[in-house]
């Protein structure tokens, strides 16, 4: 046996699994197929937003208290509200050693504001998007100013000020629109092709341009206390950057998550990596598994694209690849698959039932809470309808509940990547 | 209340009524033309992009033959930014009738068709994904023609000559004084009530033109035939292939642009669900397994999405179905007909003939009128088909923007490329990288092809039409409407809505596989990061 635990898949699950399996003295491998969901997300962790009647939740540990009990297929209910909980207070932990704040606003849950102005529920935020100072301010009723960077098209703050003043807390509120502009980079900028976050948050982590670039924020946002900018304010010294303008400026400086890439989840993708090869993990970039035999309910090693004939094996592995975009699932016009093991799916078999009519319906679509059938240890079953004890499932893959309009996805992948590796150690032991 | 006199009304900004609108202002009228949605949003767009070269008419209906191979000629030289010179085949299956091979070419001497027989070696050199197994091809004059740019052209053309150009207004009573037609009364975009008074209305609104005929309180009774296609996501041809046998159902496989396109079903359907656009999962089936019959690769490429349109078929005698009903020309004078004076109803023809159908209907009007122009459509290049400047100085002049940007607004726009590209960096900034359409070509579409949404500059640039169906350009492109098009942050994010609740039509019959990844990433973009709200200026509802 090469490994104690062979992860395949390196998201939030993947490597939130990794970590602890690594940290508690494991033997640990972590395949990777390329980027995760991370690059796309707004860097902030949902960890339960709305119920089942699409209402705001203030309290998201009640509902997943309410969950466990009413649905016993949603994974809070198989990892049980302890586990989750310990899972979110390691994930805290993990990221702040990493030097990563991640701040929750108690029990409660806080907001993040979308690029759309809208303001979705979340349980944990960099300090950019919540911390006690910037709470205060926004509480505070004093001027905002929402910016964006001249010329950077992946973001227009027009809209995010309209809809941001629909609503009740932002109603009276006097924010104005600003842009700042360097307009000595744009000139040394040689393909504007490429213009997009991740080139601002180059820019941005050197730390050499920050000075004219306070100044410009000050000039811009005048008496303003709060500015916000599309968030590319570094991925690396992000948070020396971030407290410098802020020092430089005299002002809270608020991100809003714009298109992918996300800066924001950029910085959690880093600081969970860093984490886990800090631990002596193997982190395998650009390797995905293929197939493996499973017997008598067992599986018995993995094939993997790069490595040919021979077999990668281990003692436990953890399925976290995701759904459909990373490929964790499959389809074809007849039906829904786990395309590397076969293993059996929750989902509907006939293909009109797979969605909804409206994209935006408020019921969300079918498919999007499909995912690998598990019981209550996260073990899936093989198509000869055996459960599969060496492995475990985690994150997007598993079925029973429906990321985005529950609002629960990171908190899902956090609490099944922890507890799957809760369950590794567990069996280890014995 | 707002009005305009003017000579001629034309309704329906379909290609007809693109190029009624452009014919009669070239011959000196004043014209308005009136569309309730967009340019080409009805049936226009939503046909296949053949350009015909009459071979799949030449068996049964000689004169639609004629009149294709005619038009073929003349579009290829008047719209050349719209057409691409493929060339088609025709292959028999081993399952097909092999004596109707005969008949085609027999057919297409008759039509006066340049059809050649060529050997099942030389067919696969031509079209290397064919299938291997056809017992004989036939090389024919076919290519495909965009119906977006040409209507815009058309459009662009007719309102350079003065022509008043009015999309997303609906007409909703023809003004009638006695026998007489006068004019109509529309309602704008923003609920504006306008009356519009001329001396001849053009009824050019296809399927929708026995509706506008009740208006004036005239039976016509149309023979909706609906349609549907698929497109798949790489351009697995570069010619035309055709199924030789008589036509039916999935016997066509056209290359676009980027992609290419199964055709197609033919299916009745009653008058009240003509705007019902649902593709069926068995036409799904049908087309897919049909498609992959011509050029096996098919079946392992990605279905972009599907759509289907109506068309407007005319039963002037007692013709039944479908496809047995002639795809001729219907050009109707009320007066002799109806008794009703000052209108003018064409109808039925195909996308191929709308020159010829605008050419016909302006005739007619300009005698009502008494002009004695003739028509002129078919020597005019459109703008951007005109003779310009060379590949070569084209090159040099556009030096340091890469040459695939470059050549895609040439490819879309043709000569007006130079009223497009500057060399100014904000010009080329790439907005939809599937596409590669800029913001340049987006701010030139805002402000001169009369775009009034994010679906509109869809189809004037190709924005969001690629691979990943408006993931983040449609984002990019909302943005850019409050810029150059004047929409308030509202408005744009209602835009973008709709937009991509529009996408989502041609995607969901085919939701599998890249399909379902990428609808995913979308609604996990928009729905999960942008948090987007949903307007609540209309109540929706499902129409299946």
């Amino acid at each position: 046996m090469k490994y104690d635990a062979l992860i395949i898949g390196g998201g939030l699950a993947g490597l939130t699994c990794g970590i602890r399996c690594a940290a508690a003295g494991l033997k640990t491998a972590i395949l990777s197929g390329g980027m995760n969901s991370l690059h796309f997300s707004s860097g902030s962790i949902d960890l339960m937003g709305y119920d089942d009647e699409g209402e705001l939740v203030k309290k998201p540990f009640d509902q997943v208290k309410k969950i466990c009990r009413a649905r016993r297929d949603h994974p809070y209910a198989k990892a049980g509200l302890a586990t989750v909980k310990k899972a979110m207070e390691f994930f805290i932990e993990t990221t702040s050693k990493t030097g990563l704040t991640m701040n929750h606003n108690g029990d409660m849950n806080h907001f993040h504001i979308t690029g759309l102005g809208a303001l979705k529920p979340t349980y944990l935020s960099q300090e950019s998007v919540f911390s006690p100072r910037g709470h205060d301010i926004l509480n505070s009723g004093e001027k905002i100013a929402v910016m964006n960077f001249s010329g950077f098209r992946d973001y227009y703050p027009e809209q995010t000020v309209a809809y941001l003043k629909k609503n009740r807390i932002f109603a009276g509120r006097d924010i104005v629109l600003a842009e700042i502009s360097l307009p000595w980079y744009m000139d040394t900028q040689k393909n504007l092709h490429e213009f997009r976050s991740i080139d601002l948050a180059r820019i941005f982590d050197t730390a050499k341009y920050l000075p004219r670039i306070a100044e410009e924020i000050r000039r811009a946002a005048g008496d303003a206390a709060a500015v916000s900018l599309p968030a590319f304010l570094g991925i690396k010294n992000y948070r020396t950057i971030r407290k410098r303008l802020e020092d430089m400026t005299g002002k809270f400086i608020y991100e809003i998550p714009t298109l992918p890439p996300s800066i924001l989840g950029l910085r959690i993708d880093q600081a969970l990596k860093e984490s886990f090869i800090g631990y002596g993990g193997e982190f395998i970039a650009n390797e995905r598994a293929e197939s493996g035999p499973v017997d008598s309910g067992l599986l018995e090693h993995v094939n993997t694209r790069n490595s040919g004939r021979e077999p990668v094996s281990s003692k436990y592995y953890v399925l976290s690849t995701g759904s459909f975009f990373s490929g964790g699932l499959a389809s074809n016009s007849q039906r829904i698959t786990e395309p590397v093991f076969n293993f059996k799916v929750d989902a509907d078999t006939k293909r009109s039932k797979w969605y909804s009519w409206f994209f935006f319906d408020a019921k969300s679509h079918p498919f999007l809470s499909y995912g690998v059938r598990t019981d209550k240890n996260f073990n899936p079953v093989n198509e000869k309808g055996n459960t599969v004890k060496n492995v475990f499932c985690a994150g997007a893959v598993l079925s029973g509940y429906d990321p985005v309009r529950e609002g629960c996805g990171g908190g899902v992948a956090i609490t099944s990547g922890f507890a799957c590796a809760e369950k590794i150690i567990g069996e280890l032991k014995k | 209340m707002k009005r305009i006199e003017t000579d001629i009304i034309v309704i329906g900004g379909g290609a007809t009524g693109a190029g009624v609108a452009r014919d009669v202002s070239m011959r000196g009228l004043r014209c308005v033309l009136i569309e309730k949605n967009d340019l080409a949003s009805g049936t226009t767009g939503r046909n296949h992009g053949l350009l015909h070269s009459g071979a799949r008419y030449a068996v049964k209906d000689l004169e639609s033959a004629r009149e294709c191979i005619s038009e073929n000629r003349i579009l290829k030289e008047i719209a050349r930014h719209c057409v691409e010179d493929t060339g088609g085949l025709f292959v028999t299956l081993p399952e097909d009738d092999p004596t109707y091979h005969r008949n085609l070419i027999e057919g297409c001497r008759f039509a006066g068709i340049s059809a050649r027989e060529i050997s099942v070696r030389r067919a696969l050199q031509i079209e290397p994904n064919l299938n291997p197994a056809i017992l004989s091809a036939l090389h024919v004059p076919d290519g495909t023609i965009d119906p977006f740019r040409l209507t815009s052209a058309n459009a662009l053309d007719a309102s350079e000559r003065g022509a008043i150009i009015m999309t997303h207004t609906r007409v909703n009573a023809i003004i009638r004084k006695g026998t007489r037609v006068e004019g109509v009364s529309c309602i704008d975009k923003k609920n504006e009530q306008l009356n519009i008074y001329g001396s001849v209305i053009i009824n050019a609104s296809g399927v929708w033109g026995q509706e506008i005929c009740s208006m004036a309180g005239i039976e016509l009774t149309m023979f909706p035939s609906k349609g549907s296609m698929l497109i798949i996501d790489y351009r697995v041809n570069g010619v035309v292939v055709n199924r030789c046998r008589p036509p039916a159902d999935g016997d066509i496989v056209v290359p676009g642009d980027t992609v290419s396109l199964i055709g197609t079903t033919s299916m009745e359907v009653p008058y009240d669900k003509i705007h019902d656009n649902n593709v069926t999962d068995e036409e799904i089936e049908v087309l897919l397994s049909d498609g992959e019959k011509l050029i096996p690769k098919v079946a392992r490429t990605r279905a972009l999405r599907a759509y289907s349109g109506v068309r407007p078929l005319i039963a002037v005698s007692g013709e039944s179905t479908g496809r047995n009903i002639s795809r001729g020309i219907t050009l109707i004078d009320h007066s002799a007909r109806d008794g009703i004076e000052g209108l003018i109803t064409i109808a039925g023809g195909k996308l191929m003939t709308y020159r010829l159908m605008a050419e016909k209907a302006t005739d007619l009007a300009c005698k009502k009128v008494g002009v004695n122009k003739k028509c002129a459509t078919h020597k005019m290049p459109l703008p951007g088909s005109e003779k310009g400047i060379s590949r070569r100085r084209r090159i040099k002049k556009f030096s340091g923007i890469p040459d695939s940007v470059v050549g895609s607004t040439f490819y879309r726009h043709g000569q007006r490329l130079q009223r497009i590209m500057t060399r100014e960096k904000r010009n080329y900034r790439l907005i939809c990288e599937c596409e590669m359409v800029t913001e340049g070509e987006i701010e030139y579409a805002i402000k001169n092809l009369n775009v009034k949404d994010l679906v509109d500059l869809r189809r004037r640039t190709r924005i969001g039409m690629g691979p990943c169906q408006g993931e983040l350009c449609a984002y990019r492109g909302s943005g850019l409407l409050q810029e150059y098009g004047g929409a308030s942050p509202e408005e744009s994010v209602e835009m973008l809505h709709d937009f991509l609740e529009e996408r989502w039509k041609g995607v969901r019959p085919v939701l599998w596989g890249d399909g379902l990844r990428e609808a995913e990433f979308t609604y996990w973009i928009y729905q999960g990061l942008f948090g987007i709200s949903r307007p609540v200026k209309t109540k929706r509802k499902r129409t299946d």
